[in-house]
């Protein structure tokens, strides 16, 4: 159904946040409101936006049978031959698969690989390892909340990328594994294809990256984000990728592909380079319209109000990350970001880009979220409302972000911190950023705009944009989803 | 200037003296008495490395009595030294050397010039190496390599000398993997 008037749309229908060490401590670990009761929201349908958005096979609350069948029959192909029955491996998950739509379906996935590698191969001796972006406690916590020890029969340990390192040689000289992601036979690398950080990845050797990140130690990290440049960096994880170690050890990689309606699919393989490219497809016809949709939104307010660290939260099925430089397009290898991520502080003399953060984001409310990463940049860049005693505490003692308490404002209540964010920001547009897929959580006045510009959005990706994105990585213009 | 307000505090109960937090502590300010961890507040930059790594629960953060505050002034040292040594180590000066204390890279530089020549001692004079510990640390070291300090192995696994920039990928590397704009990237750092 397409929803012409803004009144008949539903309610919306955010997603459930996991409480943490990490976040405000509440009595119940949770916020006393979520940013969908403040009055006059609305869950817009991305379906009604964009309808030839691939549709999706599960979003949060429904049944996991299709996804369990999904990963099965993507398996089927997959040569499993050299795990023998007295083969140890290791299925290697990051903490990130767990914060998409509760969690739930990346356990899915991971707990159907395990069944099935045990099936095909009469291997029992299958372990899980749980790494981290930042957060070092946040793999232990995953392991207990989704009670991964129990399905892995006390074999689920987290990878830290403080713990003891392993040499791994490449064309660049020594870069550093996590020992105790390589400390078996073989290896499944089990991630998702939800877009995240695209000023870092590019769509460029997407499905490798986390062989310098997740299952790296901090100093090949580093070497990847500060060493290298906003596209080179994308060939520290090849390189590792590529190195007779890991490639001694290296199964097959099972993704749990995603657009902003939910996980649309799941690709498996022994070769990683196809699911790179059926997962740059699938970026460009679904995040790529919804970036465009974002770079839009000349005034808004957007509130932060989900599980995880704020760049990283999901609204309308897509990262916060994407709002905060909506208007720089990054499938375009063109762009150079002015990210902090590659130590970058101001934009290079050509670019066009002039803060950190998207000038159209007036004032952010900072509702619920987790601490633990280095954001600083939020709040430099625009006025910050956090929500509560509790969220001001949980800043205050941010050791990765020192001076972020001095460069926001405390308000007692969601609605007090909004109407605050709204008189300062000049913006009575609200975007909310609660983990929900498949609709996205907005005021009626927003939705309305967002409306009347989507046609626009999709005719500028179709005609204009998806076809540079296609030819600068060497796709035919056929391939198009 | 990095205003340090917390630092790690052992709670001795828990502790079982397995060491872990001994090797990942960023500036060694950690050692063992009696089998229990025990905390030398001087060289504490409450990272969260050993709180995170402790499988006990036996390393908690608590508020200093006096913060502590850190600064290199730059100014210290003549700043064409400076910009030297940051372009021997192909580093911009205003670039990012810490992101979660907003320490520039010729604050670093500047302490190596003083006299730091570990990354250790660059930690505890610019008060980098406070937050996440992750990024700061390659920084240093390509500084340190610049100057001519050799980084070395330390026990166990609180630092792996390694580092490798743009400036050292093989031709033979840049050949065979089109499309990592590596050469245009190096231009991306000259000129900003």
């Amino acid at each position: 159904m397409t929803y012409m008037n803004v009144k008949d749309l539903p309610r919306p229908a955010p997603g459930a946040i996991r409480p943490s060490q990490y976040g405000p401590q509440t009595e119940t670990g949770l916020p006393r409101m979520r940013a969908a009761d403040l009055p006059g929201m609305v869950g817009l349908p991305i379906a009604d936006l964009f309808p030839d958005v691939p549709k999706a096979i599960y979003v949060e609350g429904d049944d996991l049978e299709p996804l369990r069948r999904a990963t099965a029959k993507s398996l089927e192909n997959v040569d499993m031959s050299m795990i023998k029955e007295r083969s140890t491996v290791n299925i290697l998950a990051s903490q990130y698969g767990f914060m998409i739509m509760g969690g739930y379906a990346y356990r899915e996935v991971i707990r159907t690989i395990k069944e099935v590698v045990e099936q095909r191969t009469g291997c029992r001796k299958i372990r899980l390892r749980v790494a981290t972006g930042f957060r070092l406690k946040e793999p232990e916590e995953v392991i207990k909340h989704y009670g991964l020890d129990e399905m892995f029969d006390g074999k689920a340990l987290p990878a830290l990328y403080i713990d003891q390192g392993v040499p791994i040689e490449t064309p660049i000289g020594t870069l550093m594994g996590i020992k105790r992601i390589y400390d078996a036979d073989f290896i499944i690398h089990c991630h998702h294809g939800e877009l995240r950080e695209l000023d870092m990845h590019r769509m460029i050797s997407r499905t490798m990256k986390p062989f310098s990140m997740s299952y790296a130690r901090f100093e090949t990290r580093s070497v990847h984000h500060m060493n290298f440049g906003p596209r080179s960096s994308n060939l520290i994880p090849r390189l590792v990728f590529e190195s007779d170690y890991v490639q001694k050890k290296w199964a097959f990689g099972v993704f749990m592909a995603a657009s902003p309606q939910g996980v649309t699919g799941i690709e498996a393989g022994n070769d990683l380079m196809p699911i790179d490219r059926k997962l740059a497809l699938l970026a460009f016809k679904s995040y790529g319209k919804i970036r465009e949709l974002y770079n839009e939104i000349k005034d808004c307010v957007a509130i932060i109000d989900g599980t995880g660290e704020p760049r990283y939260m999901v609204g309308g099925g897509t990262t916060f990350g994407n709002l905060t430089e909506a208007e720089l397009d990054l499938f375009d290898l063109d762009t150079v970001p002015v990210s902090l991520g590659f130590g970058l502080y101001q934009p290079p003399p050509t670019q066009p880009k002039l803060k950190p953060v998207n000038p159209s984001i007036r004032a952010l409310v900072m509702n619920h979220f987790w601490t633990g990463v280095p954001q600083m940049e939020l709040a430099n860049s625009c006025p910050m409302v956090l929500v509560g005693q509790e969220m001001a505490k949980l800043v205050e003692e941010d050791c990765m972000n020192i001076e972020m308490i001095h460069r926001c404002v405390t308000a007692r209540d969601l609605p007090a911190a909004v109407n605050f964010a709204r008189r300062i920001g000049g913006s009575d547009n609200l975007i909310v950023f609660d983990g929900s897929y498949g609709y996205l959580t907005c005021n009626e006045q927003l939705a309305e705009l967002l409306i009347q510009r989507a046609p626009i959005a999709d005719r500028r990706v179709e005609e204009e944009l998806m076809p540079k994105w296609l030819r600068q990585r060497g796709f035919d213009p056929s391939e198009a989803l | 200037m990095v205003t340090l307000n917390y630092k790690a505090a052992v709670i001795d109960k828990n502790c079982t003296g397995c060491k872990k937090c001994v090797w990942v502590c960023p500036t060694e300010a950690i050692h063992m008495e009696k089998n229990i961890a025990v905390i030398n507040d001087d060289l504490c930059m409450s990272c969260p490395n050993c709180h995170g790594i402790c499988p006990d629960d036996a390393i908690t953060r608590v508020p200093r009595a006096q913060p502590k505050e850190l600064q290199v002034p730059i100014d210290d040292v003549p700043i064409e030294d400076v910009h030297a040594l940051c372009r021997k180590a192909n580093l911009h000066p205003k670039q990012w050397h810490c992101l979660c204390t907003a320490t520039r890279v010729h604050e670093a530089a500047a302490a190596v010039l003083k006299g730091a020549i570990t990354p250790e001692k660059i930690a505890l004079e610019t008060g980098t190496r406070s937050g996440c510990t992750v990024y700061c640390a390659m920084m240093s070291m390509r500084l340190l390599e610049a100057a001519g300090h050799e980084v070395k192995q330390p026990e166990k696994w609180r630092l792996y000398p390694t580092t490798q920039t743009l400036w050292d990928v093989p031709q033979e590397v840049i050949d065979k993997y089109a499309g990592y704009f590596l050469e245009e990237d190096k231009d991306v750092f000259r000129k900003f």
